[in-house]
């Protein structure tokens, strides 16, 4: 449809201008020409619309949408003005605007490719399936003689999950082809293989493999056709097969363990017989790994010390630091690990034996010699067993580990070996020593990002933040997006999520909750990015034609938000926004109850002086960000010159942590944690938390009850169900269908004893876990709060309970750090406690006494 | 240790490993460009020490080969390069850096047609060098200079894939006469000149298969050998 606003030929040969600036990113001229029409047309709508897309190019957004706005006021029937007002929301990420504006865009110009194309991106985006269905069908009856468009409707049906209508469309396009294309047509070799990976997920193998063997020749993607071969085969039930393909896949890669159950199901192998098919394969592949440990997770007793021996024996010559890596997994078997441990002693008096060189004694080429190494892994090897978090025997790993360095000539293996003193530290509880020798380790090689990397994280984890960042700086880049933020910047800039939240983890131990939050809202903002990052590739793969790539990515978007290092955050962020919403001066730098000197104990103190301190944290607060602010200032005057970048204005995440509705910041947590990760426990739990803050009960109840499905064991899970408990008997105001819809489901708890009674049986049933005692004893808290009284006078008193972790054999040294923190907040004997922990913890650094 | 496809679900981890072994490092966004345009050509090494929690739990990965083919050769001749190749030092020594890289290679030849792969390496990384040089037959082709955002200098490098294309060769020759013997008289579908090659190649014994260079080719190499050569059609 024309513009209703027709233009004077020379306006309108401008306006083609205009369009052409604004497409070569010309935005200054592209204005500058807008302007001229303008001058004469002050209420062209079109023109204004231009206007308005150039201007948000140059980041003045709302100005756009006015202006865009109004250029809708002149041309309501114009589908530029709406084109370009979706384009506005596209750009601000409000999709869902977008889709409405550019459909009003098409009402008016139906056959315009181009909104097509921006509508139908938006919508696959969005996941708006049959939306996309219908875009994608236009473009094939406006364009059928190209492939992409077919592919494209296919791929849209696919998505919808109408595989037989995803296969029909690919099949109307091939019969549309006079001759077959040539084999060097990739986008032909990879079009086939989509249509057989549609025709797999139907289910129906027979015809799969059917196809694949019709187009096996014409594929060039070989693997691809040998693994669907190996698998169809194996789910027909075509065993021989199916053995065959597996062994052709195996002489291409004999490390892919796929190939090997794969082999083993088509053999049907069991106990001897299968044993002999990999010690043949182990032939076959002198130098694979997987042949010769696999044998190690199916063989028991005997049969397994046989075959460890043999596979210790060929790692543990080979002078390897990984060998304990590898045999790892199997270390949850008692008996295995047993195994092994005698095992490697034998090995280890043997190479002791046979010890032929002087301890230390160099090669000309500075490293050890062969048959030194072997006896330096080995002790290494040792170490790690004995620091294993199953036996976790520190003292034996550090007497191994340290005669492993004393043989140790060589700055490489002195490198690594320092790692793993550092590691054994570091579950020790030494944080700061750790520290120490992680840095030693990266002393050795300084040019070896990897030392460099872990120090980095050692310091996080003594909390030296400083060091970390400046450590880390020796090796990021620096660039002119990230001049401001230094090393951060190039860390943020290349998504280091686990630095990122390092930090923050070590901010949370320091009651830097504003620091902390802000670091969790990066990854956060990584995952946005991230999540952002297909968009581009609902064009380019089609370009491309890799569509099962494409499919493998848009799935795996779609769970993204469920990816740990998402978990990890939102559980910290949801916890540090309930701290906050229960006690809002711990936004206030030295209020909050860290370790610093200056912490005050603010829940002590009387309203007066709440206030007094309340105002001198803001001042200090202040001063902090002033600093902040004036060193991003220098550093911004000492850049030459450049375009303007943008500020942090909340460097140190103040107005993160001073926010006035933390609960609804905690719910942009809460809200993908609970969509994408429905059986992580911790997720439903801080969901009970949050959704009870709240005052969503019905919400919170779901959480608790998808929480006790998950595990019903679980001291946080009975803790909440004594806190649910706890507020039904407070006899709340509840609608009558909330009443009735907790009173049908929510039957955790016994109705023939007291909720007391059901909390001391709990602790009865779990009598050897630290974790177990501790949810009790806030429990009766919660009991005690409840009743208005404080007696917890029922079986042992609450104290001597968190004193006797300390005892359990379970126990670990996080249960202790986590006892300790309970028995602060009770006011409980904490020095007693601490010289106790030491005891068992010798080296923990936590337990120390503040001189 | 696993060694199977890159698939996008693994991009996270591999690049906290690149993170953490390497100065050059890239945003997922990359990682994705290389997995979704040559999605054959890029690997990892998947640690198995502890097993996944749940079936949708991301592997941890140890190492990884990130490639792509050149899309505009300067030299005319497709080849593949190593955008960036690590090995989490705690899983050295195992050769995975070599196993990762065999399957990139092959795949290089088979589904792109890749005469030669290259790639780019410090000067002052020894151990790099060494991997490359003694252990993947790399040789130095230049020294480019300043190369490095830090004003380091890089090796130029590149290896010739010749013995791949040996080798599948004789895997295809092979197939071939499996599918002979499996049903008679088929093959129609092959385009013109490897056919009488392929003839002769039956009656030799195995060690006389030689030399592919302009012999048949796979998948697009077809089609650049004959812009090479516009001769060889015939």
């Amino acid at each position: 449809m024309p513009s209703q606003q027709p233009l004077a030929s020379k306006e309108a040969a401008l306006f083609r201008n205009v369009l052409k600036f604004y497409e070569t990113k010309q935005y200054k001229k592209g204005l500058k020409a807008a302007e001229q029409i303008l001058k004469k047309n002050a209420k062209h709508g079109e023109t204004l619309a231009m206007k308005g897309l150039l201007i948000n190019c140059q980041g003045k957004t709302e100005e756009a949408f006015q202006i865009a706005k109004e250029a809708l006021k002149q041309d309501m029937k114009s589908h530029v003005c709406w084109h370009v007002y979706g384009l506005l929301y596209r750009s601000q990420k409000n999709f869902d605007e977008a889709i409405k504006a550019y459909k009003m865009a098409l009402r008016f110009e139906p056959d315009s490719q181009q909104i097509l194309r921006d509508l139908a991106l938006l919508q696959i985006q969005m996941r708006d399936y049959n939306g996309y269905i219908e875009s994608r069908r236009l473009m094939v009856v406006s364009k059928p003689h190209i492939r992409q468009n077919w592919t494209g409707l296919a791929i849209a049906h696919h998505l919808a999950g109408n595989l037989s209508e995803a296969e029909n469309v690919l099949t109307k396009y091939e019969e549309t082809l006079k001759q077959p294309p040539p084999r060097t047509d990739l986008e032909n070799s990879e079009a086939i293989l989509y249509k057989n990976y549609i025709i797999a997920e139907t289910g129906d193998y027979k015809k799969a493999l059917e196809h694949l063997e019709g187009i096996a020749r014409t594929a060039v993607d070989k693997v691809a056709v040998l693994e669907a071969r190996a698998e169809y085969n194996l789910k027909l039930g075509e065993k021989e097969a199916a053995e065959k393909a597996y062994r052709v896949l195996l002489e291409r890669n004999p490390e892919k363990r796929l190939y090997y159950t794969g082999l083993e199901k088509s053999l049907g192998a069991e106990g001897e017989e299968k044993l002999k098919v990999y010690e043949e394969l182990a032939e076959q592949y002198p130098r694979a790994d997987a042949p010769k440990r696999i044998p190690l997770d199916f063989q028991e007793g005997d049969a397994f010390k046989s075959v460890a021996q043999k596979y210790l024996d060929w790692r543990l010559k080979r002078a390897a630091p990984s060998t304990f890596t590898s045999l790892k997994a199997l270390y949850g078997d008692v008996a295995k690990r047993e195994c092994l441990e005698s095992l490697v002693e034998e090995f280890l008096a043997k190479t002791r034996e046979e010890k032929p060189v002087e301890n230390g004694e160099k090669l000309t080429n500075g490293s050890a010699t062969p048959n030194n190494s072997v006896l330096i892994y080995t002790l290494y090897y040792l170490s790690q067993h004995h620091d294993h978090w199953r036996i976790r025997n520190t003292e034996k790993a550090l007497s191994y580990i340290n005669e492993a360095l004393e043989l140790a000539p060589d700055n490489a293996d002195q490198g690594e070996l320092r790692l793993g003193l550092a590691r054994i530290l570091k579950h020790a509880g030494d944080v700061r020593k750790a520290m120490e020798e992680m840095d030693n380790a990266r002393q050795k090689d300084k040019s070896d990002r990897y030392y460099n990397t872990k120090c980095s994280k050692y310091m996080l984890r003594n909390d030296c933040n400083e060091e970390a960042i400046k450590t880390m700086g020796l090796f990021t880049r620096v660039s002119r997006d990230n001049e401001v933020n230094g090393p951060l910047g190039d860390l943020l800039e290349m998504q280091c999520v686990w630095y990122i939240t390092e930090d923050g983890e070590s901010y949370v131990r320091q009651g830097k909750l504003g620091l902390a939050l802000k670091r969790f809202h990066a990854v956060y903002k990584i995952f946005e990015d991230w999540t952002d990052d297909q968009f581009d590739f609902h064009s380019f793969s089609l370009r491309k034609g890799m569509i099962r790539a494409y499919i493998e990515m848009v799935r795996w978007e779609d769970s993204l938000w469920s990816h740990p290092f998402f978990r990890r955050a939102a559980v910290n962020a949801i916890k540090l926004y309930l701290l906050l919403n229960d006690k809002p001066h711990l936004a206030h730098g030295s209020l909050a109850n860290g370790t610093g000197e200056d912490a005050v104990d603010f829940e002590s103190l009387s309203t007066a002086d709440r206030k007094k301190a309340m105002k001198k944290a803001k001042r200090e607060a202040q001063k902090q960000e002033k600093a902040a602010a004036e060193a991003a200032a220098k550093a911004k005057d000492e850049r030459k010159g450049g375009e303007e970048k943008k500020q942090d204005d909340d460097p140190l995440g103040a107005k993160l942590a001073q926010t006035t509705e933390p609960l609804e910041k905690a719910m942009a947590w809460l809200k993908p944690l609970l969509e994408f990760s429905p059986t992580f426990l911790e997720g439903q739990t801080a969901g009970f938390d949050v959704y009870m803050k709240r005052r969503k009960y019905l919400l919170a109840l779901k959480c608790l009850l998808a929480a006790h499905s998950i595990a019903p064991e679980d001291p946080i899970v009975h803790e909440q169900i004594v806190r649910f408990q706890i507020f039904l008997n407070s006899k709340p105001e509840l609608s009558p269908t909330v009443q009735s819809i907790i009173d049908e489901t929510f039957t955790l708890t016994p109705k023939e004893s007291t909720l007391a009674q059901f909390n001391e049986a709990y602790l009865q049933s779990h009598a050897d876990s630290a974790r177990a005692s501790f949810s009790v004893v806030k429990a009766r808290q919660a009991l005690a709060a409840a009743e208005g009284s404080k007696s917890d006078s029922e079986g042992t008193d609450s104290e001597t309970l968190i004193f006797e972790t300390l005892k359990k054999e379970g126990s670990t040294l996080k249960d202790a750090v986590d006892g300790l923190a309970l028995l602060k907040e009770m006011k409980g004997d904490v020095g007693r406690y601490s010289e106790e922990a030491r005891q068992r913890w010798p080296v923990a650094n936590v337990f120390e006494v503040k001189a | 240790m696993d060694i199977v496809m890159l698939h996008p679900s693994h991009i996270p981890h591999v690049q906290t490993c690149n993170i953490t072994n390497l100065p050059e490092n890239y945003f997922a966004k990359y990682y994705l460009y290389h997995a979704l345009t040559w999605p054959q050509l890029s690997y990892v090494a998947i640690d198995l020490s502890k097993p996944p929690k749940s079936p949708h739990d991301p592997p941890k990965i140890v190492g990884y080969v990130l490639a792509k083919m050149e899309e505009e050769p300067v030299d005319g001749i497709p080849h593949g390069h190593i955008t960036s190749l690590s090995v989490m030092r705690t899983h050295r020594r195992l050769g995975l850096a070599e196993k990762l890289m065999r399957q990139s290679q092959k795949a290089m030849v088979e589904t792109f047609g890749a005469k030669y792969v290259s790639l780019h390496v410090r000067v002052s990384n020894k151990a790099a060098l060494r991997l490359y040089k003694d252990t993947l037959q790399f040789e130095v082709e230049k020294v480019e200079s300043k190369y490095y955002a830090d004003g380091e200098d890089a090796y130029s490098m590149k290896q010739d894939l010749g013995f791949i294309w040996d080798a599948v060769k004789k895997e295809d020759d092979l197939l071939k006469k499996d599918e002979k013997a499996d049903a008679e008289g088929e093959g129609n579908e092959d385009e013109g000149d490897p056919v009488g090659d392929e003839g002769q190649e039956d009656k030799k014994p195995k060690e006389v298969m030689r030399k592919v260079k302009i012999g048949r080719a796979l998948g697009v190499s077809d089609l650049v050998e004959k812009v090479e050569q516009p001769k060889a059609a015939s």
